[in-house]
């Protein structure tokens, strides 16, 4: 068998690298701008819903409902409303305040207060929410039903369990911290912008500029043009993840339980994928601005599909199945496992076998729709 | 046993269609070794798709092609080792340098590094380049860029050499310097394939071929090619004054002249009945300074292209 | 040389510039279609209510009590069983491999202990990683609960403080009703500031750039003129949305249809706006590509408060989000579609696009350099 001479490869790892690092913005965005974005986003994003704006309405003597006001304050959820007043102002119109934003929440008591009301049997706290926003409308309901929840063990002083209780143990996040869920999402969209977009639009811009036709002028093979064209960039995209996940675990305390080894697999089959998907999307371009608009449609889908900002697991079949298909959906399933988890090696595996399939599927199709020729 | 000389270029029947339009309409010519081959026609006329599918860059549609003994059916790899390739937008790499645009080519054609030193002193010297070699491609005058590619593209000494306007947008200085390392190449026995828009380059081309919507419509040597296409003299019309615009109308119609175009100020006027046209000179003698000048190949250009539309 | 803006000389440009995008069938459609079509797809894909919880049941007692436990989660319709494979350590793996979400572990002594004493209890594992399902999941509990002390027991435990919940604007708490208003939003943002991001860059990469700055035209003309045929067809895609919205979901448009219809051109304009800032300042297509996604996409999909609230972010970054278009109209689009809000509820987003339309292009415009270099 004929060695394989890997002169050509090596040629073209020279110039990529030149090319692409020669140009001080494009350096700034490979390597600043992921870390920028990892300290943004990992600071700012959580599913946590807090700083909720609640209104109250209630009689001044109502010593219970001022119980339950002081109780929500002191939460780390409840904020009080803008401008709030009682019930005699008309400015306390709860559904006013309410839709011109002023509140979150209103919390009204019933009428006489509420140690009477629940005299006469009929103990209700009416609760209005704004439910423009689902997630938050959730939490709203829930962070309330505790807070009265305490409010009645400590007015009420009952002891007495009901007869079936559960004794409910949280795994993995204890304190149901969001921000640490949402980092490996987080790192796997700021990943893969880098690595889609160069290589979708490389191959593009050599058409473009006219080298394409200086390259395939010279007896060279498939694959040393599709290695010299996505080895850089797979080697950028490593870079980026091992700065990112510095910053992630060093500074933002992300947990890393499980092994470093699993974690470069996982971070390597995901990057290789992507790289590969992005060379097929060049491959279908004519010219730059396709191939972005075609990148861009692929980060868009696959951020959505990918279980980091919704379930997947509600979707509908087709949905489902899409996102399936996507590999974020499976790096992301394997960042959580194995920093949150200690890896499960079934998972792993599974996983990263899965990436690879995708890695070489979409590899097969592009060296199958490579032309030496220019058609 | 005889030694038959094998030509650079064999094409026979050559056809390319993409979808409907018919780009090179069944041609057929051959290039010797050694030759400077000029390829002269107007945009669209089928030139660059020819020298692409002799660089093994297109399929043809049908038709047979042999470059440097290297057929398709051998495969286009075997027909791209043969052949450097110097296209229409030049390409090299503005962000590059010389120094890595070379290296990056010497590694397309897995040329080894000492043979890529050599070589690059070769050329460099070849050009008279004085320049650093580290210095950015985009920075070079537009001549100097020319010629560098030039080198780029025989880098790895092919025996054909195709190039498809070299020259374009290039001041006459360099053009004139270019084709001195044109016409170096073809004496070291290199085959050039050049496609030009210029008249004066065509000239030095041992043998011309135009092309005209797919189709070759003459291939003869430049001087071969004057003398058939005007077996007459053609006679300038150099005018004195200003001439009545009906004049040029009425010897246009007149049945001593065979044409007359306009040149710039003066006219070419091909004659159709000498014996006519001598008392035809007398009577405008008093407009125009009258001579007979040589063909140029323009004048062929114009007759020919203008003969296959009448 | 004349410096005043010349509006023919912007129309002018206008006009060319709908030529070119006429005859690039392929970003017309992009820019029409593929808003419609996403906000389709994911509106009829999210669902926040979440149901079918894996749920690995471990039954040591198999009695009667610990068999109507289980009857009440599985007919409750959010936990889907998944019966236990061996032992308790199953359970928990089972959270770590993800074959469940939760895991319910009955010991042996469970009905024995409710004849005798009681009370009993049962272990109820759950997977916090996620936790905002955690968090459902937990809430869930509460009322599967107090069905199963009915179940087992027949006592109907009744709190003394209920708490009774009214949901404005959206009763059904209907996840498309969130979604559509807010994805529209996001997918309009991005887009706009796509497609102008290329168009200034293209022209200097090409070269006609070169030739309209060697006429008498300035800056602004150039602009606005860009401006003016991708607000028309951004207000294309918005009408279609729209319409996708209150035909295809249902969504009740509460509020003003001119207001909204004025909050969503400052808001195209602030968007198209930013990605010509980008394509001005930098002139290679690949370049400007990749800043108009890291300032286009994750910032509109993360910050914008689409999914993620604002309200939980460090008050920094609470701010810092004050700079981005689709932070304001995610606001109004939210507050015209849903609760009707008026121009005096959106006062101030209304004021922010404004603000940031107004810089976008200002800055714009002084950032165009009429000269050669880059």
């Amino acid at each position: 068998m004929k060695l394989l001479n890997f002169v050509t490869v090596l040629g073209f790892l020279k110039k990529e690298f030149v090319q692409v690092l020669r140009d001080p913005r494009m350096r700034i965005i490979l390597m600043v701008i992921p870390m920028m974005q990892m300290s943004v986003f990992g600071l700012a994003i959580s599913t946590e819903v807090k700083n909720i704006k609640l209104g109250t309405i209630y009689n001044p003597n109502d010593s219970v409902f001022r119980r339950i006001e002081e109780r929500s304050f002191s939460s780390k959820w409840f904020i009080p409303a803008i401008g709030r007043g009682t019930l005699n102002d008309l400015n306390s119109d709860p559904l006013e305040q309410i839709r011109s934003g002023r509140a979150d929440a209103v919390l009204i008591s019933p009428p006489g207060g509420i140690t009477k009301a629940i005299e006469r049997g009929e103990g209700t706290v009416q609760l209005l929410i704004d439910a423009s926003n689902v997630i938050r409308a959730q939490s709203i309901e829930r962070y309330m039903q505790s807070i009265i929840n305490e409010v009645i063990r400590d007015e009420f002083h009952i002891v007495a369990p009901t007869p079936i209780n559960f004794d409910v143990r949280i795994l993995y996040n204890p304190a149901l911290e969001s921000a640490i869920f949402m980092v490996p999402g987080t790192m796997a969209m700021i990943l893969c912008i880098v690595t889609i977009l160069l290589t979708s639009m490389s191959i593009a811009r050599e058409k473009e500029m006219g080298t394409f036709e200086m390259i395939i002028s010279a007896p060279v093979k498939t694959w040393e043009v599709l290695l010299g064209k996505t080895i850089p960039f797979i080697l950028i995209g490593l870079i980026n993840a091992a700065s990112i996940y510095m910053l992630a675990i060093i500074v933002f305390k992300v947990p890393m339980k499980g092994l470093y080894w699993q974690l470069a697999m996982a971070t390597l089959a995901f990057i290789i994928t992507t790289v590969s998907i992005g060379t097929l999307i060049s491959t279908f371009a004519k010219n730059q601005q396709q191939a972005m608009m075609g990148g861009f449609i692929f980060l868009f889908l696959s951020n959505l599909l990918a279980g980091i900002m919704f379930p997947l697991d509600n979707m509908p079949l087709i949905m489902k199945t899409a996102a399936y298909m996507n590999p974020m959906t499976y790096f992301v399933k394997l960042l959580r496992n194995i920093m949150l988890k200690g890896g499960s090696p079934e998972l792993v595996w599974t996983y990263v076998g899965i990436l690879v399939a995708m890695a070489m599927f979409t590899a097969t199709v592009s060296y199958k729709r490579f032309h030496h020729t220019l058609d | 046993m005889t030694n038959i000389p094998v030509n650079a270029v064999d094409v026979s029947n050559l056809t390319v269609k993409f979808g409907d339009f018919i780009a090179v309409n069944n041609i057929s010519f051959s290039v010797e070794k050694g030759e400077i081959f000029g390829f002269l026609g107007a945009n669209g006329a089928g030139k660059t798709t020819t020298i692409r599918v002799l660089c093994g860059l297109l399929l043809p549609t049908s038709g047979k092609v042999k470059v440097s003994d290297v057929t398709y059916e051998q495969g286009i790899e075997a027909i791209k080792a043969k052949v450097g390739y110097m296209s229409q937008k030049f390409t090299l790499y503005n962000d590059l340098s010389i120094h890595e645009n070379f290296a990056f080519t010497a590694s397309l054609r897995k040329i080894p590094s000492d043979t890529l030193k050599r070589r690059t002193k070769e050329l460099l010297e070849f050009i008279g380049f004085s320049k650093p070699m580290n210095t950015l491609v985009r920075d070079l005058p537009g001549g100097i860029k020319q010629q560098v590619s030039l080198a780029a593209s025989i880098l790895h000494d092919p025996e054909i050499i195709f190039l498809d306007e070299p020259t374009a947008g290039v001041t006459p200085v360099a053009r004139a310097r270019f084709w001195a390392l044109i016409k170096q190449l073809a004496k070291d026995g290199k085959t050039i394939f050049v496609t030009t828009h210029y008249m004066d380059e065509a000239e030095q081309c041992g043998r011309i071929a135009l092309m005209r919507t797919g189709k070759i419509i003459a291939l003869d040597g430049p001087e071969n090619l004057k003398k058939t296409t005007f077996p007459e003299p053609i006679i300038e019309l150099n005018p004195k004054g200003t001439i009545p615009s009906e004049l040029i109308e009425q010897l246009r119609i007149n049945k001593a002249v065979d044409s007359i175009d306009s040149y710039g100020m003066k006219y070419h006027l091909i004659i159709k009945d000498p014996q006519e046209w001598n008392q035809l000179s007398i009577n405008i003698a008093p407009y125009f300074v009258i001579r007979q000048i040589p063909p140029s190949l323009e004048d062929v250009f114009i007759r020919l292209v203008e003969g296959v539309t009448r | 040389m004349n410096l005043q803006f010349n509006f023919k000389r912007a129309l002018s440009i206008a006009k060319k510039e709908k030529f070119h995008i006429m005859r690039d069938p392929f970003t017309l459609t992009m820019a029409t279609i593929l808003p419609v079509l996403l906000v389709l797809i994911f509106g009829l894909a999210i669902e926040f209510n979440v149901k079918d919880i894996g749920l690995t049941v471990h039954d040591s007692d198999r009695t009667f009590s610990s068999r109507k436990l289980v009857e009440v989660f599985s007919s409750s319709q959010y936990f889907n069983i998944n019966p236990s494979r061996g032992s308790i350590v199953d359970a928990i793996n089972d959270l770590d491999s993800e074959r469940s979400k939760a895991s319910l572990i009955i010991e042996p002594e469970f009905e024995h202990n409710l004849l005798a004493h009681g009370n009993t209890k049962a272990q109820f594992l759950l997977d916090g990683a996620d936790n905002s399902t955690a968090g459902v999941i937990l809430g869930y509990l509460g009322g599967i609960q107090k069905a199963a002390n009915f179940k087992l027991t027949g006592t109907l435990v009744k709190e003394p403080i209920e708490l009774k919940t009214r949901y404005l604007f959206n009763p059904e708490l209907s996840s498309p009703w969130f979604i559509v208003p807010g994805l529209a939003v996001v997918v309009i943002a991005i887009l706009s500031i796509l497609l102008t991001a290329l168009t200034v860059a293209r022209e200097w990469e090409n070269g006609s750039m070169e030739l309209l700055l060697s006429t008498p035209v300035q800056p602004l003309e150039i602009i606005i003129g860009k401006l003016i045929p991708y607000t028309v067809i951004g207000l294309a895609a918005v009408l279609l949305v729209v319409l996708v919205a209150i035909l295809g979901f249902g969504i009740p448009f509460a509020g003003n249809i001119m207001l909204f219809g004025i909050g969503s051109l400052i808001f195209l304009i602030a968007c198209l706006a930013q990605g010509m800032l980008i394509s001005v300042l930098i002139r290679t297509q690949q370049l400007s590509m990749q800043i108009a996604m890291v300032t286009g996409l994750l910032p509109s999909l993360l910050l914008s408060g689409f999914i993620f609230p604002l309200e939980s972010m460090p008050k920094v970054f609470q701010n810092f989000t004050s700079i981005l278009p689709s932070k304001w109209f995610m606001i109004i689009s939210r507050g015209i579609f849903l609760k009707g809000a008026d121009f005096i509820d959106l006062k101030l987003p209304f004021l922010g696009l404004f603000l940031l339309c107004s810089i976008l292009i200002i800055t714009a415009t002084k950032k165009f350099k009429k000269d050669l270099e880059p």
